[in-house]
């Protein structure tokens, strides 16, 4: 599956009106992108799902409507054809890029928001999905309910994650301000698995979760401030990029997290808040970031902090989206609130 | 709606309610918050008790109270505004107390606000990264060192239209403050029977227990002069049974000046007293592992007419509010200075705060803050106790209701206001 050449240059899809939140690449197919995305910047009103072909020019091949804003995508680690989208209204559906208009699978368990969602590459028939509500959720597509319900802050969960490494061991961040690590097989009170009738949208604030919080096999407050992007390191097992509300990305190391990895001196430069970072499937040194501020910038990181590599400053809105290829090394895809999604070799 | 908030809050920095009650390891936190009893000046438990013994006895209690060793605090600010070599006073009074000589120490003047700025002064230091570990005091004998007022002060000064207002009494102030917003005697009188009626309540359910700090005193024996060392635990300027009615009687302390609503009853009593706020990082707590009471947010100061010098709450807390993004609903309690019940029914009013929120254990007209009710006193300031005693107080009423958010404010002499932030843990 190699790609016949780079893309040389910035490539460009529009989709006017649409604020896009999330871009993932297939792992199946080297022209194949999903974007999450959202009417009226993810305040109210619909989603879409759009799945983007790269060849021979960058171009949207098809959508999926939803009825609230999407905020995340997930492709199937399992399935080629399968992807699995978060949206505002707590709702967690999965899509077959073969059929049209309805998901196969929709599940309803989240109290708010589905702010994340994350396919394992170890326990390929699983996926997770982080909410607004404070859990954490592990899902299986044949199962109509979710495997295991994790309550695992007393905020919005931005994003958590897999580790690419070890299996049941997941990271997540808050609004609360912490980076967790989370064993699935440590014991903890979940979280009933049925499913659960969402409060009135955007009616009441956060409500604290029935039974108490999973104790994490780790916590720390990562940043000052709301946390609202994580990555694990593909290459370092244990390593970890954060990005919050203080523009800040720090680089940690799970085995010592009482203070950022030795390499993770703040890497600073963006002006507003830090919304996705990304590290390299292809070099362990490398980090992509988006930001607030209408950039997307690529780091190296090394042993006195980090180098910014490139601005990619083509944006006119929020990006709040960044993937790389998985089967090019060095292009990346960022996707944001201008309703443009870019492709570009760094 | 809640999504615009939060995409408000990733675009502003870290500020309103949820980012205050997030904790991190370089929080400045007080580890530990008491006060002496406040006693009548003149009159009161440490009437014979000297401002260096208060301040050696207070630094002898942070130490005996505190569970930190001395030898780990790193700065020492002491607020004080009467004694006339105050840095002589402070510096000896820590040592003879048993701080090591290694401690340094300062103090500070903003009169009635000095407890609140040493607390600021410590906390800032700590925020800096110059020390880890400081302690904050306020400490005022009226007894031994009644208010005066100003010196003779330049010819330029005294033509200058507002400066020369600074010579005047507080008094004045308050009347001042009575007569341009209209506060009615019954108000005031009202207001402080509350203050009276709430300190007696509080102290009768031994609320006040928990913050007060029993001190080493003095007391002369009338007859032979000799001097015995004594114990206070307890305030002594409440006045039981207090009414509106009876405080109505009193007639006024300022008759001379604006509608002479100001009286006796109706404000804040000459008092002596100390308190000690002591502060580090959170990171240096969790070392130590000694029980964080609270964090310190920030703090506000503002200037104004020093002719209503009083109303310097209403400027200084919508300023700290909007420096930590909170709205007033989002504070749990107020602890607002009275040194008249002229400003503290105007700056309740004009800030729209809800009385059951203000001051719920009485404050300086039941407890104490100096004005000299008798009109021959020149002028008078609050004590410098307060801003450190208000911490005390405040954060002790928030562990019974089991609230987190406090705010400490109070009028500054020559026309000032001051205000903090803290949050419980």
């Amino acid at each position: 599956m190699q790609a016949a050449l780079p893309p040389p240059q910035l490539q460009v899809a529009r989709t006017p009106s649409w604020a896009h939140y999330s871009i993932k690449p297939s792992p199946f197919f080297d022209h194949a992108l999903a974007v999450a995305s959202s009417a009226n910047y993810g305040i109210i009103g619909n989603g879409r799902l759009h799945l983007l072909h790269t060849r021979p020019q960058l171009h949207v091949d098809k959508i999926f409507e939803t009825q609230d804003g999407l905020y995340d995508v997930a492709w199937s680690e399992l399935h080629e054809f399968q992807l699995a989208s978060a949206s505002g209204d707590g709702s967690v559906k999965l899509w077959d890029t073969n059929l049209k208009d309805l998901p196969i699978r929709a599940w309803h368990e989240h109290t708010r928001e589905t702010m994340s969602l994350d396919w394992s590459n170890l326990e390929k028939d699983r996926f997770l999905s982080s909410s607004w509500d404070g859990s954490i959720r592990v899902w299986t597509p044949d199962r109509p309910h979710s495997l295991t319900a994790l309550p695992a802050h007393a905020a919005c969960v931005y994003q958590a994650s897999w580790s690419p490494h070890t299996p049941a061991l997941l990271a997540s961040v808050s609004a609360d301000g912490t980076l967790k690590l989370f064993d699935l097989r440590s014991p903890f009170s979940a979280l009933p698995s049925t499913p659960a009738p969402p409060t009135p949208k955007n009616s009441a604030s956060w409500a604290p979760p029935p039974v108490p919080l999973a104790p994490p096999t780790m916590s720390v407050v990562a940043h000052a401030g709301e946390v609202l992007t994580l990555d694990w390191n593909k290459y370092r097992p244990m390593v970890l990029a954060t990005g919050g509300v203080d523009r800040a990305i720090k680089v940690w190391d799970a085995r010592n997290m009482s203070r950022p990895a030795e390499e993770g001196a703040p890497l600073l430069g963006h002006e507003y808040a830090v919304r996705r970072v990304a590290w390299s499937p292809h070099r362990a040194d490398l980090l992509a970031s988006a930001s607030y501020d209408m950039t997307a910038r690529v780091w190296q990181t090394g042993p006195n902090g980090g180098v910014l590599r490139m601005i990619h400053d083509q944006h006119t809105e929020f990006v709040a989206g960044c993937a790389w290829s998985l089967f090019e090394e060095g292009v990346l895809a960022t996707c944001a609130w201008d309703g443009r999604v870019h492709t570009f070799r760094v | 709606m809640d999504r615009i908030k939060q995409l408000a809050g990733h675009l502003s920095s870290s500020k309103g309610r949820d980012a205050l009650l997030r904790n991190g390891p370089d929080d400045v936190v007080i580890v530990f918050a008491r006060r002496s009893p406040l006693t009548k000046s003149r009159k009161g438990g440490f009437k014979d008790t000297n401002s260096s013994e208060l301040l050696t006895s207070m630094f002898k209690a942070t130490i005996e109270h505190s569970g930190v060793d001395p030898k780990l605090i790193q700065d020492i600010c002491v607020g004080t505004v009467l004694p006339k070599g105050p840095t002589y006073e402070a510096r000896s009074a820590a040592l003879a107390a048993g701080i090591p000589q290694e401690v340094p120490i300062q103090t500070i003047n903003r009169f009635c606000s000095s407890g609140l700025m040493a607390v600021a002064n410590i906390a800032n230091a700590i925020r800096a990264g110059q020390i880890d570990i400081g302690l904050a005091v306020g400490v005022e004998s009226m007894s031994a060192n009644p208010d005066e007022g100003a010196h003779r002060l330049s010819d330029d000064i005294m033509n200058h239209p507002i400066a020369r207002d600074n010579i005047q009494p507080m008094g004045w102030t308050s009347e001042n403050v009575a007569a341009d917003f209209n506060v009615t005697r019954e108000r005031m009188d009202a207001f402080a029977a509350a203050s009276f009626q709430r300190a007696e309540r509080a102290q009768a359910l031994g609320y006040f227990d928990k913050e007060i700090v029993p001190l080493e005193g003095f007391a002369k024996d009338p007859t032979t002069g000799e001097r015995k060392r004594i114990i206070v635990s307890r305030d002594d300027g409440i006045r039981p049974g207090t009414t509106a009615e009876g405080l109505g009687k009193i007639r006024p302390a300022f008759p001379q000046w604006g509608h002479g609503r100001t009286t006796g009853g109706n404000a804040s009593q000459i008092t002596d007293g100390a308190a000690a706020v002591l502060l580090m990082t959170r990171r240096r707590a969790e070392q130590l592992g000694v029980p964080i009471l609270a964090k310190f947010v920030t703090m506000s100061v503002v200037g104004l007419a020093p002719r209503i010098m009083g109303i310097g709450p209403a400027y200084a807390i919508p300023n700290v509010l909007a420096a930590t993004g909170l709205s007033k609903d989002d504070v749990d309690l107020f602890e607002i200075n009275e040194a008249f019940a002229s400003m503290a029914v105007y700056c309740v009013q004009k800030l729209g705060l809800d009385h059951e929120k203000v001051n719920v254990n009485g404050g300086a007209i039941a407890l104490g803050h100096p004005l000299d009710t008798h009109p021959r006193a020149y002028s008078s300031r609050p004590l410098r106790a307060t801003g450190a005693r208000q911490i005390a107080t405040g954060l002790a009423e928030l562990e019974r209701r089991d609230k987190k958010i406090l705010v400490t404010s109070m009028c500054v002499g020559t026309g000032m206001g001051a205000a903090a932030v803290f949050v419980r843990e």
